[in-house]
């Protein structure tokens, strides 16, 4: 099938936008931004200096006063202006991602709708933000009520996985809230929210309200030591969660950080076959298996196991690898040469560690796309729990089947993980059911759906080593963590 | 005539795909069929049909972009695109029995294509399953209508 045409071939130098205008880093250090289906250069990032995040972080401190005095309604008014535009841009938006991410075009068009929820939902500002008073509350005549107010400078730092939508789970809430916001995008798929950015402007935000810098390390260390930060969202892998969490927290910072995960999908005997097949292979190899919330382990409970794994293993072999595009392509690249080594380096480990490989998708060749850094659908049985491939976040289309005798050897084993971000179950019962959603410690449960991807207006975060903070990003949590209450008690003479 | 390429029905984005080629074929038939001095009588009824089909891109335009939901993204592999490719060239003279006949077998497959898509897209996309069969039963529909200019 021919193509979907790209937005553009090369997008060259990009720029930040602070302040309300689009700046040229100082810095001589650009990086490739590159197209992981063809591993060929479409445009370069700068690596954004300290000074230049300093300055950007005082542009938003000095934009805030102005913009917490704008009514909330006011900055409503923008966020429908902006779901707006962004809904004019809807295809170009899904296509940039498929270009630098690898991702298929449908993903990205689903990341798009979802990237858009985001606004729709931080545009109930007004009703999200209202306080609570109760009259003659502190004592007769003496009324007593909480204000929801922000608090200044806000950033976030955000991955590779989701170029759209992870920055969209924090900035239009703290902005929409009154707010400042400085977002750092990744370094490897920053093209996304520089497109992105052209439509905030054109939103007409007033200048220093949102800003976007690129880079790397240098930009996020500076945005969690500067002392008018007010707090720091981040996503990504668990080690540098831990970090940015506890560097944000000695300086005082309020933090929320979504690392790792390692997530099982359990089938049940009583499991509708052909269904949860499909599911799960949604689950395991949509984006290359390089989402948070995809399925890692494969589960089967049971007499169950041997059809399960046939299943799965034959529509496995059916899903079309290629270039994102292309509309009848199931799923892509991963994102870079490092991550296609990292990922074999998880494929020879099972077989040293004596897991068999059932379906290896290590020498997949996509015609006209030899360079890219395709990985086939893999799938290992005969995984015991200690293995590292049961165990380690792998973050590529590579799935550990294991068979469980009960369901509550299902659950021990998915509890003695570290992470906790998300499990799933494949029943019919709701006993089962039950019983897993209760006593699995993870943040986001599946009852017979394998992308437990929380929507805008539910907050989404994980468990244990999954994520370091309390309040999750998205809906009510994000609201939350981005304002204070401040409690005001009225006596009148 | 233009150039049409049914894609392989393999993921939603190419479901939909399949669908607007559909429609866009339909509207190059009717616009051709109205436009043929020997079929003048039924004119206003192939550009009405036309205009009906454009309608019907617009809606699955939309459907694409609003009711796909990125957390039940299943690869589809039992829906076969070959079973409903139709013909897109209208037969040089064709007089109005041929020009009904024609029309009427587009309508059909279309509506076969809608009606079993639905069904497949049933558990995947419940709002979007929903659009395919109204448009599958409007198929079957449009085709009583030509049959019975």
């Amino acid at each position: 099938m021919a193509l979907l045409p790209e937005v553009k071939a090369d997008y060259g130098k990009l720029k930040n936008f602070v302040n309300g205008e689009w700046v040229e880093s100082s810095t001589s250090k650009y990086l490739d931004i590159e197209n992981p289906t063809t591993a060929k250069p479409i445009g370069q990032v700068p690596m954004t200096t300290t000074d230049e995040t300093n300055a950007a972080i005082e542009a938003a401190r000095e934009a805030w006063q102005s913009w917490r005095e704008t009514p909330p309604i006011t900055r409503a008014r923008l966020m429908f202006r902006l779901k707006e535009i962004m809904e004019g841009h809807f295809e170009n938006i899904a296509r940039i991602m498929v270009q630098e991410q690898g991702k298929t075009i449908d993903e990205a068009r689903g990341e798009t709708r979802r990237t858009i929820e985001n606004v729709e939902v931080a545009a109930g500002i007004p009703s999200l933000m209202m306080g609570y008073n109760l009259e003659d509350g502190a004592a007769s005549g003496i009324d007593e009520e909480a204000v929801v107010t922000p608090l200044g400078v806000f950033g976030a730092i955000c991955p590779f996985n989701f170029p759209a939508m992870i920055p969209f789970w924090f900035w239009p809430y703290a902005v929409a809230s009154g707010n400042t916001f400085i977002l750092k995008s990744s370094k490897q798929v920053p093209l996304t929210q520089a497109y992105i950015f052209k439509l905030v402007e054109e939103a007409g935000f007033p200048p220093g309200v949102v800003n976007l810098l690129n880079g790397s390390h240098e930009v996020a260390d500076a945005m969690m030591e500067h002392p008018s930060m007010k707090g720091i969202s981040f996503v990504g892998s668990t080690p540098i969660a831990k970090y940015v969490y506890k560097k944000s927290a000695e300086n005082g910072k309020r933090v929320q950080a979504q690392g790792g995960a390692k997530n099982s999908l359990i089938v049940m005997p009583d499991a509708v076959l052909p269904r949860t097949v499909s599911n799960m292979l949604a689950s395991f190899y949509g984006c290359a298996g390089q989402r948070c919330l995809a399925g890692a382990n494969l589960i089967a409970v049971g007499d169950v196991a041997e059809p399960v794994l046939n299943k799965f293993v034959e529509g496995a072999k059916k899903i079309k690898v290629g270039y994102g595009l292309d509309e009848s392509v199931n799923m892509g690249p991963v994102v870079s040469g490092a991550a296609k080594k990292n990922i074999l380096g998880y494929i020879e480990k099972g077989i040293e560690e004596g897991a068999k490989l059932v379906l290896d998708g290590r020498g997949i060749k996509v015609p006209g796309y030899e360079a890219g850094h395709f990985i086939g659908p893999t799938v290992f049985k005969d995984v015991t729990p200690d293995m590292t491939i049961a165990k380690d976040e792998i973050f590529g289309p590579v799935v550990a089947f294991m068979a469980m005798d009960t369901l509550d050897d299902a659950i021990e084993f998915v509890n003695s993980s570290p992470f906790g971000n998300a499990a799933s179950i494949y029943t019919q019962s709701g006993r089962s059911a039950k019983d897993l959603r209760y006593n699995v410690h993870a943040g986001n449960i599946g009852i017979n759906v394998g992308v437990v991807a929380a929507m805008a207006f539910f907050p989404f975060g994980g468990f244990k080593d999954s994520f370091f903070g309390d309040l999750h990003g998205q809906g009510r949590d994000a609201v939350t963590f981005y304002t204070d209450r401040k409690v005001v008690i009225t006596r009148w003479f | 005539m233009e150039d049409f390429e049914f894609p392989e029905c393999t993921t939603f984005g190419s479901v939909i795909r399949f669908a607007l080629e559909l429609e866009r074929a339909a509207m190059a038939v009717y616009d051709d069929l109205a436009g043929r001095p020997d079929l003048a009588q039924a004119a206003e009824s192939f550009k009405a049909l036309s205009a009906a089909h454009k309608k019907r891109s617009d809606v699955l335009e939309h459907t694409r972009r609003e009711k796909l939901n990125e957390m039940i993204l299943e690869p589809i592999q039992d829906l076969d695109g070959s079973k409903y490719k139709i013909e897109t060239k209208v037969p040089d003279g064709v007089d109005m029995a041929g020009a009904k006949a024609f029309s009427a077998k587009m309508e059909e497959v279309s509506g076969s294509f809608y009606l079993d898509s639905s069904e497949i897209a049933k558990f995947l996309l419940a709002e979007a399953a929903r659009i395919l069969e109204r448009m599958g039963k409007e198929s079957q529909a449009n085709k009583a209508k030509v049959e019975a200019l």
